[in-house]
């Protein structure tokens, strides 16, 4: 059979086996065991579990645990309630202040945490109260809070953007850098919004500042004092000559778990256990969508429909940014449903070498998914920070948190436009650091 | 009918080039026999391609045999120190009886040779130049090999086990003060951005790494003698054309090396002999420990003249 | 994304099979939470060695790998416990209750079939490994069937907590995806 044939059956029973509400690691292990029987015989069948072990079979993937693990220690304390406290004193003077200090908590703490839904649920306990407590629209304290958490994958470190590096064999230091400066720009594009939908809301009152003394903007800043220290321990031990990229990761979980029991004193066992619990299940999640993803890209690549869908759309010979178009809208598309891990796994294979062929610059590209996969993250059906924020504000329907997202992704396609019209603000900074790539 | 051939190599490189040729000349000889390639690791991943290849799953390879060395210890001398001096040497040791030895081995894994090769590589470091044991004291080295750790341990260094991913991060931040692999993979991982010296494989060298082009032996048994002849003859063709190419490689990584502005230094027989003297001690006597039958190996390797 | 399952009557049939293997799993997630601090430490450990001491780092990156394999495959039957595993439940949830059970069966045994010819293929990788005394080729050189065996093992429990999933959904522990009919 043709592998372009092939391939279409390929992705039409994906897309019907994942739409089943099987879990999306087993659907990509279905697929991939039906057609390696019927197209390969038992011999592919009985390598799966090899193949299996050998996706996992990397050092790099330590990074994945490690860099949740992070996230999840300092969620579990009210250390992200203390940022966002400090920045709204400091930031009383700016109009929506508050609302603003709650996206700037968000992008803070995405530079210690790898993944969006521990982002989210840290900043959100706290700062979802106390918005709608001063009046701020339901929608707009829920989406800034969605939106904001997904800062989480573009702001160093991420998940993500290791399981692009460890896909695309791209260096992850430099992954990380060419996400900070679109992290920031994005959560200037939030603000921007929040600040105008608060305004026109009706609700100014909100947006009128409020008094803090010198004093009480002083003694907060201890309470972050434990943030600077670890984000700073882990810049010098990545960038410093200490540790490689993923070795990195270890010295900061190591950092958070001793911050949360030694300065939040989280002595008791019970509270340490939840945050194992957590981080035990996020990273078995992602790391078995892994390992599912790279029995699937043997299946495409074993039938050689992964080569040839390349070469295919090679040979289409259109221009270079309607081609980036189209994969945006497919990588928009593939976020509605699918976790980014599962999707960046999914395509890498087929989109790297066609983005090579068109000279589009790999470490821009990941920042360009990212932000597709950020898009993800707060649409339906599966929208892993949605859910977080339905948890952690039942009051709050899920409808309104639908709609207040829904401006958050317009911000965020802006970004993707900006971006291709200015590559420099995702390479920039790599190539300071770190020379030209 | 169809062979899957997979290596971990990109395609501009030699040794898939080595695939092309025997993929070519089969198809030119009409025998109704097409060799697909999948170069990049896209369908094994580099060390995870024996064990498929000796139950049938895979048909062909080209392959440093010296991964498979924990499955087969024997194979850990594919990649010894000292075990070969240039690539003449390394051409005399091809046809010589031990290599029959290995071919035995790996006859007993339902895997057969297609075409013999050797590659050559050296040292390149952050700091000093590697020629003698005594430069590499104190320094924290990658090397490609588990015979070339033994050594270097042995010498004082420290051995880093990283990713090849991470190397150059590694090298650019000193977490790495010096890194020990072939000449094209120096090439392949740019360091001649980062490297202050080099030492290359000139006419003695230390590291010579074994890759041959395998196929199952089944697969290879179950072709009709007309497609057995053409894939000989293209193996033939292109073992020929391995051994010239793997003396330009070692050539071209100097020329990179020096273009970019990094010193080059270079081995003597004096140096090769002290390197050889410390590998007697410890990764010879390693090998000779853990593989059965290791000395008479061993003595038939190092009796090649 | 349905929550925890809910706490069953004790009297009904299979409960007591339901919260063994429930037991275990628990035990499952222990594990590997574990391997992952350890594996957090011997990182940690690698970095001082190195760094510090200036001395060879033989074993660690290995021993990490092997620890965070063990982490997720003996995890599998802990997150499938806690149902951490993402779906698409779009169209579970646009069905009628009906529908709606037969669809849970049949991705429950679509689940249940495809686990257990991989922990089947599993035993075997292990069986070659151990049989042949294949060894890692470094120069640490572990043998295999070491971090081969929780392959067969996480899998294997994988099916008993899938099992004990099926049980549940037909004594009406569980709903189908979760959705308890008003
Ligand atoms: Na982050
Ligand atoms: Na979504």
């Amino acid at each position: 059979m043709d592998p372009l044939v092939l391939g279409a059956l390929v992705a039409v029973f994906t897309i019907v086996i994942l739409f089943s509400g099987v879990s999306v690691a087993v659907g990509l292990l279905i697929v991939s065991a039906g057609f390696l029987l019927i197209f390969d015989g038992t011999r592919s069948l009985e390598m799966m579990p090899e193949i299996f072990f050998a996706d996992l079979n990397s050092f790099t993937i330590l990074s994945i645990p490690m860099f949740i693990i992070m996230g999840a220690a300092i969620a579990s304390t009210r250390a992200g309630a203390d940022l966002f406290e400090a920045l709204e004193r400091w930031l009383t003077r700016v109009p929506g202040g508050l609302v603003v200090s709650n996206l700037g908590a968000c992008a803070l703490f995405a530079a210690m945490s790898g993944s969006s839904p521990a982002t989210c649920a840290a900043i959100g306990k706290m700062g979802i109260p106390e918005m709608q407590k001063r009046g701020y629209p339901d929608g707009v304290a829920a989406g800034a809070i969605a939106a904001g958490g997904t800062l989480g994958i573009l702001i160093p470190p991420s998940v993500t953007m290791i399981v692009y590096g460890i896909a695309t064999e791209t260096s992850i230091g430099r992954l990380f850098l060419a996400g900070v400066v679109p992290g920031f720009m994005l959560m200037g594009l939030f603000m921007a919004w929040a600040i105008f939908a608060t305004w026109r809301s009706g609700n100014i009152a909100v947006l009128s500042p409020r008094h803090y003394s010198l004093r009480e903007k002083f003694e907060i800043l201890p309470r972050i004092l434990p943030f600077l220290v670890v984000i700073l321990g882990v810049l010098y031990a990545m960038y410093g000559g200490v540790a490689t990229t993923s070795e990195t990761a270890a010295v900061g979980a190591v950092l958070c778990l001793g911050m949360a029991i030694v300065i939040y004193k989280m002595w008791n066992p019970r509270a340490i256990w939840t945050v194992l619990r957590d981080s035990t299940r996020e990273s078995v999640m992602i790391l078995f969508i892994m390992a599912a993803a790279g029995v699937f890209a043997y299946m495409m690549s074993s039938l050689f429909i992964t080569q040839s869908v390349a070469q295919w759309i090679a040979a289409l010979e259109v221009n270079r940014w309607v081609l980036m178009g189209i994969i945006n809208l497919f990588l928009l598309v593939a976020g509605f449903f699918l976790p980014p891990v599962a999707v960046i796994l999914m395509t890498a294979p087929i989109l790297l070498p066609i983005l090579d062929a068109a000279q589009f610059d790999p470490y821009w590209f990941a920042v360009i998914l990212t932000i597709n996969m950020e898009i993800g993250l707060i649409t339906p059906p599966v929208g892993l920070n949605l859910f977080v924020i339905n948890s952690i504000a039942p009051n709050i329907s899920l409808r309104t948190i639908l709609v207040g997202s829904a401006p958050f992704v317009g911000c965020m396609i802006l970004a993707i436009v900006i971006l291709c019209f200015v590559p420099g603000i995702a390479t920039w900074l790599p190539d300071l650091v770190m020379g030209p790539s | 009918e169809e062979l899957r051939l997979s290596h971990q190599f990109s395609p501009g490189d030699l040794r898939h080039r080595i695939a092309e040729i025997v993929a070519e000349e089969v198809a030119a000889a009409d025998v109704d026999l097409t060799i697909k390639i999948f170069p990049s690791g896209s369908l094994f991943k580099a060390t995870e391609q024996y064990v498929p290849l000796s139950r049938g799953q895979l048909d062909m390879t080209v392959f440093p045999l010296s991964y498979a060395g924990g499955q087969r210890p024997e194979y850990n001398l594919t990649l010894m120190p000292g075990l070969v001096k240039n690539h003449e040497h390394a051409a005399r040791l091809n046809a010589s009886p031990f290599m029959d030895e290995i071919e035995a081995i790996l006859n007993e894994d339902d895997v057969m040779t297609l075409v013999k090769g050797y590659l050559a590589g050296g040292f390149a470091s952050m700091g000093a130049c590697i020629t003698r044991p005594e430069d590499v004291k104190g320094m924290t080295v990658r090397a490609a090999g588990k015979g070339f750790e033994e050594m270097l341990q042995a010498a004082g260094a420290s051995i880093a086990s990283m990713p090849s991913s991470e190397t150059y991060n590694a090298m650019q931040q000193n977490v790495l003060n010096a890194l020990n692999t072939s000449s094209s993979s120096f090439v392949s991982f740019r360091l001649q951005e980062l490297a202050k010296c080099y030492t290359p494989a000139s006419d003695v060298a230390l590291w010579f790494m074994y890759q041959p082009m395998l196929i199952n032996k089944s697969t290879f048994d179950g072709l009709t003698p007309e497609q057995q002849a053409a894939l000989m003859a293209g193996a033939a063709k292109a073992e020929a054309y391995y051994l010239e190419e793997a003396k330009k490689e070692d050539a071209q990584s100097v020329e990179v090396f020096r273009e970019a502005g990094v010193e080059i230094a270079e081995m003597t027989q004096e140096d090769f002999d002290a390197w050889q003297a410390l590998a007697q001690e410890s990764s010879y006597k390693q090998f000779v420990a853990n593989a059965p039958d290791g000395q008479r190996l061993l003595d038939m390797a190092l009796s090649v003249e | 994304m349905p929550g925890p399952t809910s706490a069953a009557p004790a009297y009904r049939r299979g409960a007591g099979f339901v919260r063994a293997v429930h037991a275990v799993s628990t035990l499952c997630g222990w594990f590997a939470a574990a391997c992952t601090i350890i594996a957090l430490f011997v990182t940690c450990h690698m970095i001082f060695v190195r760094a510090v001491l200036g001395q060879s780092t033989i074993w660690q990156t290995e021993a990490v790998i092997y620890l965070m394999i063990a982490a997720t495959v003996i995890g599998l039957p802990y997150v499938q416990k806690l149902r951490g595993h993402v779906n698409v439940d779009l169209v579970p949830l646009a069905l009628g209750p009906r529908a709606r059970r037969v669809l849970a069966y049949v991705t429950l045994s679509a689940t249940l079939v495809v686990i257990a010819l991989l922990a089947w293929h599993s035993w075997h990788i292990w069986h070659e490994a151990f049989d042949r005394n294949w060894k890692s080729s470094t120069v640490w050189a572990p043998p295999l069937w070491v971090p081969y065996l929780v392959l067969p093992v996480g899998f294997g429990l994988f099916v008993l907590q899938l099992l004990a999933d099926l049980v549940a959904l037909a004594t009406g522990l569980d709903a189908p995806f979760g959705v308890r009919e008003a």
